[in-house]
């Protein structure tokens, strides 16, 4: 049997280039890309058939605008390249460019190509140069750089075949430094370096030196010897500034010789656009009207097919009932594992609709503008105009977004900005939202045009951002860490979306949502169904005792069993568990059933429907049990005898989920980031009080 | 039979919840995030 050769080969580029579509051409992997910086914040593997003897390993690596690392992702790609016992350390190194900033993408081009690895430059989004009115000589460029350039177009396919050919080859690349930086900088300062690491290239020994602070993988003895030549950090940061102004020199001779740009009209037309989209008054008025479209098509969308869904589960779970053998476990299936599922299946057109607008939004090249406009208000607020990504992100899943927030350079704005994020308000809380707000807001029209319940919707997303945002003044005003930060954001261009793109995004962000909270959703109904469907003795005898307390009553057969079913919910375990934690909840409008749901969400918040769903159709055994939304609709507050969820105690549920802390995979992904449990904990206590005061608030306001 | 059953289901769904909640779970390869992996 033939045994496959394996290259690993890194793929190293600067924000935005494109990186990720070529890692998914390549890998034939579906990871997520966007028009905006910053997508990719850890390294990705994928494999790759270059030929019938040779496999690929490629590593999707952060972008990074310089191989000294300024944040957390960009030491990534510094340890994956200088570490030789990394186990991503690569045989071949491919730099993706973008061939309209090529400049910029070159001074990483050549820290690479001086490590004297194999490295190729692939330019990519060359389908655009004539549009762009970019031309260059490639013949003359590839003998300036001493390297082998592609050309490929990422999200058009072109060029692969020729990149993979070309990989075939590696053995045979030029590694030959690009800039000879010790002649330029301190000839005699660099013999010693070179003197002192004679198994290494001059550009790394150099690399060594300046970043010592980032590379724990070196030994003590050789640490030592590094400490010897940086001692004089003024003297290393300057020869730092003359080796990236040298550099620049030669780039600008090389492109002097071998490329051309002509702005044409439709830079020209970008321009313009851009103008008008970052207006510091037109700007902020499209973004509103950009939300105000997104959710009124959330509930204007998503209503037909989600009552198609409610319906398919309600008489699904009547067929079961009556179809499968009676019994217990046929109890379950029909009361707690169908309703429970029901309950998150339910909210998937109106998930995807969100991350279908939002996936739009930053293929389009629009989000970019949007952190841009954003970066000043951000400024006032101990953030930074990269923080609005990871708060974006935050309406998808907090956990990504938490993450996302490494490409923040500042720990103070970093730490706020996670500190903030489950404020936003993320697609866990939209079932509960969307559900409540059909009980509570009236399905009617405001001025002809906007729809009461998604404007409610889209003022609940406003409130978890403002949360955020004041709670990071807050933050701002009180965490004593020095701050320095710098805010550089490149201006994607404004590109069609790509259809396969959306759609993968589309699908795949649903898919993670309804699969990962599914699987819990399912196990906890199981769990919520026995404890509703069990209990102690009193629950035992519940048909007895009914039957003693009605006494003469005549109740017809349907108003008996109703009676019981209720009695024996309310002794059932879950029932003992629910009424002990009433008294607490009961000044925010809540009884023990709503209090259980609360309680089991903790774990996920979108358990809260599924739990619901479950605890009423026990409740409602032998009835025809009909859709969640008919059934929290039916419950009626046995006291004042008026809908359960009525406005007060279903706008007293909003405001506790839009202030709770109920995640506990953002907890520990948090933990995780800030390396201590002192913020997840914060965080925990923080917005729990918060999430309970507000919730008082508004249910004694409303009431 | 259907009592069987149902505590079968029950122990698969406690052992789910407390594998999830209480256990460190494997880092799965080629994931950034927690989230969709």
């Amino acid at each position: 049997m033939e045994v496959n050769a394996v290259v690993k080969i890194a793929l190293v580029g600067n924000p935005n280039t494109g990186k990720t579509s070529l890692f998914n051409q390549l890998t034939g992997l579906k990871q997520k890309v966007g028009n905006y910086p910053g997508i990719t914040v850890d390294k990705k593997v994928g494999k790759c058939k270059i030929s019938e003897a040779l496999i690929a390993e490629i590593i999707d690596l952060p972008g990074t605008y310089s191989i000294n690392p300024t944040t957390l992702d960009e030491s990534i790609v510094l340890d994956t390249l200088l570490n030789k016992s990394n186990e991503s350390y690569p045989d071949l190194v491919i730099v993706v460019a973008e061939v309209e900033n090529l400049k910029r993408n070159l001074l990483l081009f050549s820290q690479i190509k001086d490590l004297e690895l194999p490295t190729l430059l692939v330019i990519n989004m060359a389908d655009q140069m004539a549009r762009k009115g970019i031309s260059f000589d490639l013949e003359k460029l590839k003998e300036e750089l001493n390297s082998e350039i592609i050309l490929v177009s990422a999200r058009k396919n072109s060029g692969i075949d020729e990149l993979k050919n070309e990989i075939r080859n590696f053995k045979k690349w030029n590694t030959k430094p690009m800039a000879s930086i010790s002649s330029k900088i301190d000839e005699e300062y660099f013999k010693v370096v070179k003197n002192t690491f004679p198994e290494f290239s001059l550009y790394k020994s150099w690399l060594l030196i300046t970043q010592q602070n980032n590379c724990n993988f070196l030994s003590p003895e050789f640490q030592q010897k590094l400490s010897v030549l940086n001692a004089d950090k003024e003297k290393i940061k300057k020869y730092q500034h003359k080796e990236t102004i040298f550099r620049y020199q030669i780039i600008n001779d090389i492109l002097h010789k071998t490329y051309v740009i002509n702005r044409n009209e439709a830079t020209e037309f970008r321009f313009k656009l851009d103008k008008i989209l970052t207006h510091k008054i037109f700007g902020y008025l499209i973004f509103a009207s950009v939300l105000l479209l997104i959710f009124q098509s959330i509930f204007e969308w998503a209503s037909i097919p989600m009552d198609l869904i409610d319906g398919f589960f309600a008489n699904f779970s009547e067929y079961a009932k009556a179809n499968l053998p009676e019994g217990i476990f046929t109890n379950l299936i029909a009361e707690g594992i169908i309703p429970g599922i029901g309950g998150i299946v339910i909210f998937i057109p109106q998930i995807a609709i969100l991350f279908l607008f939002i996936s739009v939004l930053e293929e389009t090249g629009y989000m970019s503008r949007v952190v841009f406009l954003m970066d000043k208000i951000m400024r006032k607020f101990g953030m930074s105009g990269k923080s609005v990504i990871p708060l974006i992100s935050g309406t998808a899943c907090a956990i990504p977004a938490i993450m996302a927030s490494r490409n923040i350079g500042s720990w103070k704005e970093r730490l706020i900005t996670i500190l903030v994020i489950p404020f936003t308000t993320c697609s866990a809380r939209l079932p509960v939202y969307a559900i409540l707000i059909a009980l509570i807001i009236p399905n009617k029209r405001i001025l002809g045009i906007f729809n009461l319940q998604g404007l409610t919707l889209m003022g609940l997303y406003l409130l978890g951002f403002t949360a955020a945002i004041l709670s990071a003044i807050l933050l701002h005003n009180v965490l004593k860490i020095e701050n320095k930060s710098l805010f550089v954001i490149e201006m994607p261009n404004y590109k069609l979306p790509s259809l396969k793109n959306v759609f993968y995004e589309v699908v795949e962000k649903t898919k993670a949502f309804i699969v990962g909270a599914g699987k819990i959703i399912l196990a906890l109904s199981i769990v919520l169904w026995f404890l509703a469907s069990n209990g102690g003795e009193s629950f035992k005898t519940a048909n007895d005792t009914v039957k003693q307390d009605i006494g003469n009553q005549n109740l017809t057969k349907v108003e008996l069993q109703k009676k019981t079913a209720s009695f024996k919910l309310e002794h059932s375990y879950i029932g003992v568990m629910g009424k002990m934690i009433e008294p607490v909840i009961k000044p925010l409008g809540y009884d023990w059933k709503i209090g259980i749901a609360l309680i089991s969400s903790f774990a996920a918040r979108e358990v809260f429907v599924g739990a619901l769903a479950t605890i009423y159709s026990v409740e409602s055994e032998g009835e025809d049990v009909g859709t969640i939304k008919e059934r929290m609709g039916a419950e009626v507050n046995s006291i004042t005898g008026q809908k359960r969820f009525n406005l007060p105690t279903g706008m007293s549920l909003l405001m506790f989920y839009a202030f709770a802390m109920q995640c506990i995979g953002t907890l520990a992904i948090v933990k995780r980031e800030t390396k201590s449990w002192k913020w997840p904990i914060l965080q925990l206590v923080g917005m729990g009080i918060l999430a309970y005061i507000s919730a008082l608030i508004t249910f004694n306001f409303f009431s | 039979m259907q009592e069987i059953l149902v505590y079968i289901a029950l122990g698969l769904a406690i052992g789910f919840l407390v594998k999830k909640y209480f256990f460190k779970s494997k880092k799965k390869k080629n994931c950034d995030s927690d989230c969709g992996c």
